[in-house]
């Protein structure tokens, strides 16, 4: 049965590349390779689901292929099955998504062969990392991700932007890729590459290998999930690529970072120190804030989801900091409490970020533009897509009863109970990070009162905002899909909390922690006084707002429905010109935190040559160039380019000096070799 | 009595084979240079000989006649050929003149034995003496190679390091299997054809063979 899934997802996706390379043109081609790449997904999705409820783990057989470094060895335990699941929830609506979005590229924008292909590769590559048992595999299988995603990134190569994108992208992922090396070079030591040695040789090394091969994970690790400051990438890449594609990879790949976060940190080393706990503590609130900062001063809806992207990433690491730090300590039930609050928010993040990547995605598809100032009143044009864009902004913005408010309440009461364990670290890092994810939040949901705000609300403020047409079934049916899982896995926490929970057992010695179902869902804690007690009050209190329409209906309110113009303060007609701009919107946070922002400000104003009383023109520009472009990314290139320019010289273009190099090595390793050899 | 003709006759051989090598880095007319290889090459295959005679080998025969055919036959022709193509007579101003040329390649034979010197003290092979010869054949080949202009000149001295290697193996290990010795001329004759196509198109592009004018590509 695993077997057979297992085989349908590989010949799936290999089947998709493959006749999207034969021929993947056309309404037929597009909807063959989506629909490959949505049963590769399903078969996937389906694998990890069974290996999840049965709690027995999967071990594939591989044909010795490949004899270097202990060749392909394949098998999936929970907690990869859960990765492979937030896949197959992602990718089967977006493999449906892009059939109807991949029209556009049918006109000679950006190869359909190679976007079909790659993108079956990429699922592939994903689901093969969450496969992984042994290091070669896990490695080729993660330079496979990140060099397919590299090239879906590039998709729309005519774009100068785009190309950059590509590059900052392929560099931080490559720099990423060498700590990650270095780190398990370190964690095989003389052992064999498979996993199960790993764990037992990680337990030999010296504290201090361990905390290096931790810190080395977390850069590694980091930089594909894009933490602060190695996020540079996401904002860039994200707009870059095609919408659905942006959905997969900040839905789901950078999710792969956390997976192989947790299976070093925990699984291999076996949980380690408590400042281990506090750096990704500390790690993950950094990035919340910013990222969510950043997003506000965003106009381009895509961009502003990547840093949301961000910001989700660090709520999902304040949960496992919190986690591990518990586990340092020996709270296990307070730590899965926290691991419990970082998997499901894993798990929401990628459903409602995807839901709203499509929904951007949709957007953009019937605009062209990715600006928000050239939106607005799309929701009488395409109520499906604002529909959904709503709910997964609500989800994002952790409003009861959808999912993202479950998960962040986990991690918030997670970080809570940091009051009960003793320790300095513990006593100052979570009060500290309980106020983070608190400003996070309603940051969060300013931000997409924006962002839903400007971009459907309102009149449209373009010609192309005003022509907008409702997306395809298809994309609809993509969307609602992701919409329906935002609001199951809401209430439906009930039911997934103890699955997640399960996943948990005997990584770093976590025990299972008894979960009785009271009211909603209480995770039985014996060091603390409380339950914690999910959402019920929460939905009660959301209920009984929803019931005051029907209340005041009941009391025979006066309800009659009057249709009329707009009150415009005494003027006649309303142009969009008058309407609130996303700039505007935002410009209050801006001032509060313009010490953080530092905004370049230019102001313009032509006046007429007669009298300055008579404005011609006013134009106001304002820019944010993010810190760590400003100190830390603009100085690191300058320097590369200096180094770079140095060592030039060496390359004189004349092939004798060349060989003379080549010579002089060869001699330098002769002499080295009898100079050793004494 | 045996062992000491085979170890006699084996290093004359060898040093006649690196005295051709050094011939090359004395001469300057291109037409010279063919025929300085041809008779290293000639050498090469005496050398196969002795080996295979006293070493008892057969195969060894089989790949003497080989290479005799290929580089003492096929690839001086070839090269004859190319040369009334490219139409150059002599290698002018190399970047190190002959005299300097001839002490450094004097300076490279001393390398080679004192880099071969703890492996000959090392092993008992009656070939053992010829060792050093090989090495210092690379090295040149690998000095006229760094050190001359002409694109063609260079072609020879990747043959004549070829030719370094090939007796190095030879003396080293009596001969390596006959199908890697088969893959390796293989290998020589596709890389000989691949740099004389370059020769052709660097010449079509700068009128000259001049390797020196290459960094005019440079950005």
């Amino acid at each position: 049965m695993m077997q057979t899934l297992f085989l349908l997802t590989i010949c799936a996706y290999s089947l998709g590349a493959l006749g999207a390379i034969l021929g993947g043109r056309g309404q037929l081609g597009r909807s063959l390779v989506g629909a490959l790449a949505a049963i590769g997904a399903t078969a996937g999705l389906l694998l990890g689901l069974t290996v999840i409820f049965t709690g027995q783990s999967f071990t594939a057989f591989v044909p010795a292929l490949l004899p270097v470094g202990g060749g392909l060895a394949l098998r999936l335990d929970p907690l990869g099955a859960f990765f492979l699941s937030v896949i197959g929830v992602v990718a089967i609506p977006a493999s449906l998504y892009g059939i109807a979005y991949n029209e556009i590229y049918e006109s000679e924008r950006g190869s359909l062969r190679l976007l079909g292909a790659m993108f079956n590769l990429f699922l592939l590559a994903m689901s093969l990392v969450t496969l992984a048992d042994n290091v070669f595999t896990f490695l080729l299988m993660w330079e496979g991700m990140s060099l397919t995603s590299y090239f879906l990134v590039i998709t729309e190569s005519d774009e100068a932007e785009t190309i950059r994108a590509g590059n900052w992208y392929i560099a931080v992922t490559h720099v990423g890729v060498a700590f990650l090396v270095a780190a398990f070079l370190m964690l095989t030591g003389n052992a064999s590459g498979a996993f199960s040695d790993l764990r037992v040789h990680a337990s030999n090394l010296s504290p201090l290998a361990r905390d290096l091969v931790f810190l080395l994970t977390l850069l590694g690790f980091g930089s594909k999930a894009g933490i602060i400051p190695l996020h540079v990438w996401l904002p860039r890449a994200h707009p870059a690529a095609p919408s659905y594609v942006s959905a997969l990879m900040s839905g789901v790949m950078i999710k792969l970072g956390i997976y192989g976060l947790l299976r070093v940190a925990l699984d291999f080393l076996g949980g380690g120190p408590a400042w281990w706990g506090v750096l990704v503590l500390v790690v993950g609130s950094v990035s919340a804030v910013l990222g969510v900062l950043y997003a506000l001063m965003e106009h381009d809806l895509k961009r502003l989801l990547a840093y949301h992207s961000v910001e989700n990433i660090g709520i999902i690491l304040m949960g496992i900091g919190a986690g591990l730090l518990f586990h340092s300590y020996g709270s296990m039930s307070l730590a899965v409490l926290g691991l419990v609050g970082g998997l499901y928010h894993t798990l929401n993040h990628a459903s409602f970020k995807g839901l709203l990547f499509l929904g951007a995605g949709s957007v953009l598809h019937a605009t062209g533009t990715r600006n928000m100032e050239e939106m607005g009143g799309l929701m009488k044009r395409m109520p499906w897509t604002a529909l959904f864009f709503l709910i997964g902004a609500a989800a994002i913005s952790a409003l009861p009863p959808l999912n993202g408010f479950v998960s962040e309440w986990l991690v918030f009461q997670a970080l809570l109970k940091g009051l009960n364990i003793p320790g300095i670290e513990a006593a100052i890092a979570m009060p500290l990070a309980v106020g983070m994810l608190a400003l996070t939040s309603g940051l969060a949901a300013a931000c997409f009162v924006k962002a839903f705000g400007i971009t459907f609300l309102a009149m449209p403020r373009s010609h192309e905002a005003e022509s907008a047409r409702e997306s395809p079934l298809l994309m609809r049916i993509g969307m609602g899909m992701l919409a329906a899982i935002c609001v199951v896995l809401g209430p439906g926490a009930i039911a997934v909390i103890p699955l997640l929970s399960r996943i948990l057992v005997g990584l770093g010695g976590l025990a299972e922690v008894p979960v009785s179902l009271t009211e909603g869902v209480s995770l039985q804690v014996p060091t603390s006084s409380s339950q914690i007690a999910l959402p019920t009050l929460a939905l009660a209190l959301l209920l009984a707002i929803g019931s005051i329409p029907v209340i005041l209906k009941l009391l025979r309110v006066n309800f009659r429905l009057r249709r009329s113009e707009s009150w415009g303060c005494g003027l006649t007609e309303l142009t969009p010109r008058m309407e609130y701009t996303a700039t505007a919107f935002a410009e209050p946070l801006r001032r509060v935190f313009a010490e953080l922002y530092r905004p370049s400000k230019e102001l313009t104003i032509d006046t007429h040559p007669e009298s300055k009383y008579f404005v011609q023109s006013i134009a106001y520009r304002s820019e944010i160039t993010p810190w760590f472009d400003r100190m830390l990314y603009t100085p690191l290139l300058h320097l590369i380019g200096y180094i770079a320019n140095k060592i030039r010289r060496l390359q004189s273009g004349l092939v004798h000096l060349y060989l003379l190099y080549l010579a002089l090595a060869l001699m330098g390793l002769i002499f080295a070799s009898r100079w050793i050899e004494r | 009595m045996n062992d000491l003709l085979f170890s006699q006759l084996s290093t004359l051989v060898a040093a006649s084979v690196l005295l051709f090598g050094i011939l090359l880095v004395w001469r300057r007319s291109l037409l010279a240079y063919i025929k300085v290889f041809q008779w290293q090459s000639t050498m090469l295959t005496i050398l196969f000989a002795i080996v295979a005679y006293f070493g008892n080998d057969p195969k060894l025969y089989w790949i003497g006649v080989l290479l005799f055919f290929l580089k003492v036959i096929f690839i001086p022709r070839l090269l004859q050929r190319f040369l009334v193509q490219i139409d150059v007579e002599r290698e002018v101003a190399p970047y190190i003149n002959t005299a300097t040329s001839l002490v450094l390649t004097g300076v490279m034979v001393l390398l080679a034995q004192a880099m071969t010197n703890p492996l000959i003290r090392l092993i008992t092979l009656p070939t053992r003496n010829g060792l050093p010869f090989a090495v210092a054949l690379i090295f040149i080949g690998l000095f006229v190679i760094i050190t001359r202009k002409k694109a063609f000149t260079q072609v020879l001295g990747f043959l004549v390091m070829e030719n370094g290697i090939a007796m190095l193996a030879v003396l080293g290990t009596f001969g390596i299997p006959l199908i890697v010795e088969l893959g390796v001329f293989l290998d020589l004759l596709m890389g000989f054809l691949v740099m004389q196509v370059f020769v052709y198109q660097i010449q079509g592009t700068f009128e000259s063979i001049d390797v020196s004018k290459l960094n005019q590509l440079r950005y």
